[in-house]
Order: C-alpha cells, then sequence, then structure tokens
C-alpha cells in the first residue's frame, strides 16, 4: 500500500527525475557489476528508539524472501533477484544479485526496510497486529488506524533523521463527496474530475498539477478459455473495432490518453511511437474478422467508471459484428477472476506502468501469468536480453522491439490511461510533488518533507 | 354512440381541475411511454449526440455522460416506472383483496393468521425490508414488481377485511346465506362488488407508492442495472464526480426528478378524486 511509504524508509527515493540517496548515502558496485555495497546513514532512527542499522537492511531482504509482501520488486518471473545479503559492519550493507541489470538498483533501493528487532520473532506477517506492527523508520508514524471507516492518521517524527516533516500530522480520511469536501476546507488535497478542473484552472487560489496516472484500462482475452482468441486476426478486429478515443472523451471526460498497444506509455522516455496504433477502423476490424460474429462476456467491476467503458466497449464492438454481454461484480472478485482465469473478457485498470520498463518483463516475458493461454519465445528473449543490458542505447532498441512485436501480437488491448489532475491550494501547502514513476503525489514522500535547495539540486543520479 | 360519448363526458365532468390536470399528465407520459417502446430505434441505448450537450432542438432535455438522449431514456423510463407501479398496485390489491375477503368472510383462525401477519407486516420498516428482498432476488424489474407487491398488500387485505365484516351481517347476505348460497357465490355476487370501489382507491395509492419504491431501488443500485429506469438515471447523474460545480445537473438530474415527481403527483390527484366520486363512506 501506498500509505507505507511514508511510514517506512528506504534505501534510495524518488523524486521528479529519478533515484536519490536516502537512507543509503552511498554506494560502489563491485567490477563484475553484481555486488553493491551501500553505506547507510548513522542517525536513522525507528519509532521506537532503536538505531536503524545494516543489520535491518539484510534481515528485510532475507524475510521478503520467505514472507513476500504485497508488492515485491526482487521477484522476478518467479526467482528471486538476491542471492547474499550482509551486514559488513554496523552501516555498511554488501548486497549480491543473480546477475547484472541496470533495474537492480531501483528495485533494491525502493525496498522498504523493516525493524529487524520486531519481525524476527514474527512467523506469519498476514496476521500480525501485535504491538510495534506498525513502527516503521519514515518522517511520520501512524498514529491511528480505523479499519471500519478507512480512516489513517499520521503525525510528524520528531526525530528523524532526514529533511524535516513538513506537517504535524497527516490524515487520510473519507468522505461522501471529495469535491465538496474540498471546496469547504476539510481535505486539502483532491483528484478532480475533468469537467470541474477548468473552474480551478482559472481561479488564482488553486493549483492543477496534471500528470498521467500510470494506470491504464485494458481489456484482457483468456485464450485458454476462448479458442477463437487465439486467432492473433481476432485480437486485431477488436482492437481496431474499439473506438478508444470515445473512452477518453466520453468515459474519462477528456482526462486520458489512448494507450499504447507496445503498453509502454506514450508519455514515457522508453515509448516507441513508430508501431502500429490501431486507429478506430470498423472497417478494417470487419475485414479481419472475415463475416464471423462471435459473442463474448465481459466481466467488469460494478463501479461507475467500469460500467462506462463496458458500456462503450459494447456499443463500439456491435458494430463490428462481436456481441459482448456485459457482466458487472464487486471489484474483488473481478480481481480474483484475473488470477482464476474463469473469464472470457475482463477489463481492469491497473497501473505500475510507470519508471523502468522492466514491467514489460513481468507481463509478456518468460513465467508471466497475466495473460492466459499466450507467450511468445521471441518477445520473451527480447525482454530477458534487455534486462541485462547495460548500454542504454542498446537497452533502448531492444525495448523499442519488444513494443513493436508486442503490438503486433495484441495479447491484451491497451484501451486509455487517465490523467490526475490534483488540486490544491498553495497558500495552505506548496509542497505537493509527482515521483517520476508515480503520480499521486498524495502517496509521495517527499510531498510532505521540506527538502533543502541543495537537496533537491546535484543529488539525482 | 352519442350516449357513450355523453357518459364518457359525465364521468370526466366529475372530474375537479386538478384531476383532469392529472390525466392529462399520465396521458402525456403514456404517449412518451409508447413511442420509445414502439419507435425500436433504441434511442434510450445508444449514444446519438456528444457526450452531456445541453437542451437543444436536437435533444430537448440534453443528452448524458454517454451522448445518449436523456428524453429518449425519461420515454423508455416511463414504461418502468407505470409497470412497475400499476403491475404491483394490481398485484397486491388483488392478492391483499382475497386474502381480506378470506378472512373477514371465515373469521376464526384464519382470520386470526391474517391478522397477525399484517400486523408484522406493518411493524417491519419498510424501505429496509424492501433492500433486504431487493438484495435477496436479484436484480429484475419482475422481482421489483413482485418485492413491492409482497410489501403493500397490507393495506388492501386490511380494507378488505374491514369491509367484508360489516358486509356480513347485512340483511342481503344474510337473506342469501339462509336460501344457500355458498362463499363463492357470495363473494361473486355481493363481497366483491362490494368492495370494489374501495379497492380502486387503495390501489391507486398504491401506485405512486410503487413508483417511488422502484425509482428508490434502482438508485440504490437494486434495480434492473440494464433497464432505464428513472431510478436508475438518477443513479449515474448523482454519481457522476463533482455533478454540482457542473451544469450538468440542471438537465440531468432535474429530468427524471421532475417526472417523478409529476407522475406521482398526478395519479395523488387522480387518487383525490376518485376517492370523492366512488365515496367510500357510503
Amino acid at each position: 500500500m501506498s500509505k507505507m511509504q511514508i511510514l517506512y524508509d528506504t534505501l534510495l527515493e524518488k523524486d521528479e527525475h529519478g533515484d536519490i540517496p536516502w537512507l543509503a548515502e552511498s554506494w560502489e558496485v563491485s567490477k563484475d557489476g553484481k555486488t553493491y555495497t551501500f553505506h547507510m546513514r548513522t542517525n536513522a532512527l525507528w519509532h521506537d528508539g532503536q538505531p536503524l542499522t545494516a543489520e535491518d537492511a539484510a534481515f528485510t531482504i532475507g524475510y521478503y524472501r520467505e514472507h513476500p509482501p504485497v508488492v515485491n520488486d526482487l521477484l522476478i518471473g518467479g526467482s528471486y533477484i538476491v542471492t547474499d545479503a550482509k551486514a559488513l559492519d554496523e552501516y555498511t550493507l554488501q548486497v549480491t544479485f543473480d546477475k547484472v541489470s541496470p533495474t537492480y538498483l531501483t528495485k533494491i533501493g525502493g525496498m522498504r526496510i523493516i525493524p529487524k528487532h520486531i519481525w524476527e520473532h514474527v512467523d506469519d506477517p498476514i496476521a500480525f497486529t501485535g504491538a510495534g506492527a506498525t513502527i516503521g523508520s519514515g518522517p511520520y508514524k501512524l498514529d491511528s488506524y480505523d479499519p471500519q471507516q478507512g480512516a489513517y492518521r499520521f503525525i510528524a517524527f520528531e526525530d528523524y533523521w532526514g529533511p524535516e516533516p513538513a506537517a504535524a500530522a497527516i490524515e487520510w480520511i473519507p468522505v461522501g463527496d471529495s469535491v465538496l469536501a474540498f471546496q469547504n476546507g476539510e481535505i486539502d488535497l483532491i483528484n478532480a474530475p475533468a469537467d470541474i478542473v477548468p473552474s480551478y484552472r482559472e481561479n488564482p487560489e488553486f493549483t492543477v498539477k496534471t500528470a498521467h496516472s500510470f494506470h491504464s484500462y485494458r481489456l484482457m482475452m483468456n485464450m485458454d478459455a476462448v479458442k477463437a482468441l487465439q486467432d492473433a486476426n481476432v485480437r486485431k478486429a477488436l482492437v481496431f473495432g474499439i473506438d478508444r478515443q470515445a473512452l477518453v472523451d466520453k468515459a474519462a471526460r477528456g482526462a486520458a490518453m489512448v494507450s499504447s498497444q507496445g503498453y509502454v506509455l506514450p508519455v514515457s522516455p522508453w515509448y516507441n511511437k513508430d508501431i502500429e496504433q490501431y486507429p478506430y477502423d470498423p472497417d478494417k476490424a470487419q475485414e479481419l474478422l472475415g463475416g464471423a460474429t462471435y459473442t463474448f462476456s465481459l466481466l467488469t467491476d460494478n463501479s461507475a467508471d467500469g460500467m462506462k467503458v463496458a458500456e462503450l466497449i459494447k456499443l463500439s464492438l456491435s458494430q463490428i459484428g462481436v456481441t459482448v454481454n456485459v457482466q458487472s461484480v464487486e471489484s474483488k472478485t473481478r480481481d480474483n477472476a484475473v488470477n482464476t482465469g474463469k473469464y472470457e473478457l475482463l477489463l481492469i485498470n491497473s497501473g505500475g506502468m510507470g519508471g523502468d520498463p522492466d514491467y514489460l518483463r513481468t507481463i509478456y516475458g518468460t513465467g508471466g501469468t497475466t495473460i492466459k493461454g499466450w507467450s511468445d519465445p521471441q518477445i520473451a528473449s527480447i525482454l530477458e536480453a534487455q534486462s541485462v543490458e547495460l548500454d542504454p542505447n542498446k537497452r533502448k532498441e531492444l525495448v523499442y522491439e519488444a513494443q513493436k512485436l508486442i503490438a503486433d501480437q495484441v495479447p491484451m488491448i491497451m484501451l486509455h490511461g487517465a490523467l490526475d489532475n490534483f488540486v490544491y491550494r498553495p497558500a495552505k501547502y506548496d509542497h505537493w510533488m509527482f515521483r517520476y514513476d508515480h503520480s499521486k503525489c498524495d502517496h509521495n514522500k517527499l510531498s510532505y518533507v521540506i527538502r533543502t535547495e541543495s537537496e533537491q539540486a546535484g543529488q539525482t543520479t | 354512440m352519442n350516449t357513450r360519448t355523453f357518459h364518457t363526458c359525465a364521468f370526466l365532468e366529475k372530474f375537479s381541475t386538478y384531476g383532469k390536470i392529472g390525466i392529462a399528465i399520465i396521458i402525456i407520459l403514456i404517449c412518451l411511454a409508447g413511442y420509445s417502446l414502439f419507435a425500436g430505434n433504441d434511442m434510450h441505448m445508444i449514444p446519438s449526440g456528444e457526450s452531456l450537450e445541453r437542451p437543444s432542438i436536437a435533444h430537448w432535455l440534453g443528452t448524458d455522460d454517454l451522448g445518449i438522449d436523456i428524453l429518449a431514456q425519461i420515454g423508455h423510463g416511463a414504461t418502468v416506472s407505470m409497470s412497475v407501479g400499476f403491475a404491483s398496485a394490481i398485484l397486491a390489491g388483488v392478492g391483499g383483496s382475497v386474502i381480506g375477503i378470506f378472512a373477514g368472510y371465515f373469521g376464526g383462525t384464519a382470520d386470526k393468521i391474517v391478522t397477525a401477519l399484517c400486523d408484522i407486516m406493518s411493524a417491519i420498516p419498510q424501505l429496509p425490508l424492501m433492500i433486504v428482498l431487493g438484495a435477496f432476488f436479484g436484480s429484475s424489474t419482475a422481482n421489483i414488481i413482485m418485492v413491492i407487491a409482497m410489501i403493500s398488500w397490507v393495506g388492501p387485505a386490511r380494507t378488505a377485511r374491514a369491509k367484508v365484516l360489516s358486509m356480513r351481517n347485512e340483511t342481503f347476505i344474510v337473506a342469501a346465506h339462509s336460501y344457500g348460497a355458498g362463499f363463492a357465490h357470495l363473494a361473486y355476487r355481493h363481497l366483491i362488488p362490494g368492495i370494489m370501489p374501495i379497492m380502486l382507491v387503495s390501489v391507486i395509492r398504491i401506485v405512486s407508492h410503487a413508483i417511488v419504491a422502484e425509482a428508490g431501488l434502482s438508485f440504490l443500485g437494486l434495480g434492473d442495472p440494464l433497464s432505464k429506469s428513472w431510478g436508475v438515471i438518477l443513479n449515474r447523474s448523482l454519481n457522476f464526480p463533482g455533478i454540482y460545480f457542473t451544469d450538468f445537473w440542471k438537465w440531468w438530474i432535474l429530468s427524471p426528478l421532475v417526472a417523478l415527481m409529476l407522475l406521482v403527483v398526478a395519479i395523488a390527484f387522480i387518487g383525490r378524486d376518485v376517492e370523492r366520486i366512488v365515496d367510500t363512506k357510503r
């Protein structure tokens, strides 16, 4: 969960441009490129007053191997990337990886370090709610959590080693109508609906920050369950047959971008624009289908947004002779179906599309389980090659090539990705910022601390 | 033919101005519903304009977020609302009357059971019960009619029972009974005609109640999500993020709301006049 980022510190932190030193002040890489030695800060403390040491970091790496957290960057295609981690002395951490990869520093840098003195006694982390379960090392500590309401309250940690916490307390509170609550000053930041953003833009009292959400709606196709979808032409016909611009205009009210069939978002520096773009073309879609008609059931969650997108897809595809029966269920049921494969077509809005393009490997590469009934050895081998390519230019070529091949295959239909429009009153608080790989400024640790000029300049790696 | 026209006019003459307004509103809504039923162009399903267009010549009540004409949706919603309203009222009226006649005529244990059931039903708060039943049976128009009928039969049953109780001792019933008339004959010849006028009034009351209940259930998401009933339109428009900070509510929320109010008020006007004309106290 993203709120954990405020609670726990990491070796590296992320700002608008890239990774910056955080708990690790500096690091060296061995000649063979596999071993990293991190020099950690000596003044970092846990919220209970114990010092944070390299021992904690080494313990965390081992613990995540045994008990993987919800999001585990250290696990790729079923194998753990760290082969050895040890504390050389109290504040020096040595980590050895299974191979040389340009992506590993960010992955290990983003690992949230947990206190050894609490978790070494815990065998079942999911069930553990005892004393110290929320002891972290971040600039804020958890004051209270109300699971019924879903309300969180964090308060500043006075003994924090780093940049000073900017607020005395941060609260996440549930509100019925966020726009109304924002207007009344009950909350200080909203992700505003597209139709009211213009009125905030015109008003100097407010600042609007826009960024791609690094999420995209996607139409997943179960090629295990539906033989017809194994034909690439049918999949292509579906992309040509869906008016994705209409999804942007009508479902997202303009606050979105059409996504690329190469998966990498058009806003990414890794985006290859010279691939098949699949403009809306119902004639071409019908030609690809060759007169055949199909009926698919489409599973979506019952959110207003999901239903709207599903309805538009249904209307669009009915023009090319594809009948879609929309089934709306609880979002948890839908999320579960992604894993169990109990669907024909499935609509979901997922993220994780910011930052390094190695995410392609977890979806389209070897060992990926996201797309049911599809794999491609050529794409898998290119994605494997880019993950160990240290020359940035060569790596870019490989990533571009992979996008082109993925777009030609359409293993999963990428629809549209929302733009976030964060609105706040700068007179009240003006430190909100985005991370280079994440667009929710309320999730970003650096939004809540006061960074000095020197910290903002020159330290970016 | 002349006499018939004369009679119809005489019947209409008995309505007050309000009653006539009510009848006019209902006729307009029936025309709208009929048009959307028989036009066969699925205007209420398929986008015919840009999303959230203001009311104009092409779209009298504007369009919704998907660009679907709102007037067409209101017309389709009128079909749903009126069919749910009348069907569940008739179902509740007929069912309730039958139960009431049985209880009133036979008395004894049957009467006690029915009275107890009525007491229980009227003690349970209706909205929560409706939500539970609606969620249990699943969302479809037929189920909504069932659910509303299931909680609305108490009124007609009580009225029918009371009326039958008082009629039982009338001399003509006693006389018919002594000539050997059975329950079926009595019910058909005397009891049902006797309770008919009073039933008409209580059924009309249920109609407006049922229409509001259907809209409420649909609004809460327990209606048929594929239908475009007024409650479903309201559900979608009110859930549009920040709708009150835009102009869209002026046509998207107000249209179904006004339609709903007009229909309910029209039925109330008619109900009041019918009550006066049939004079239930006679």
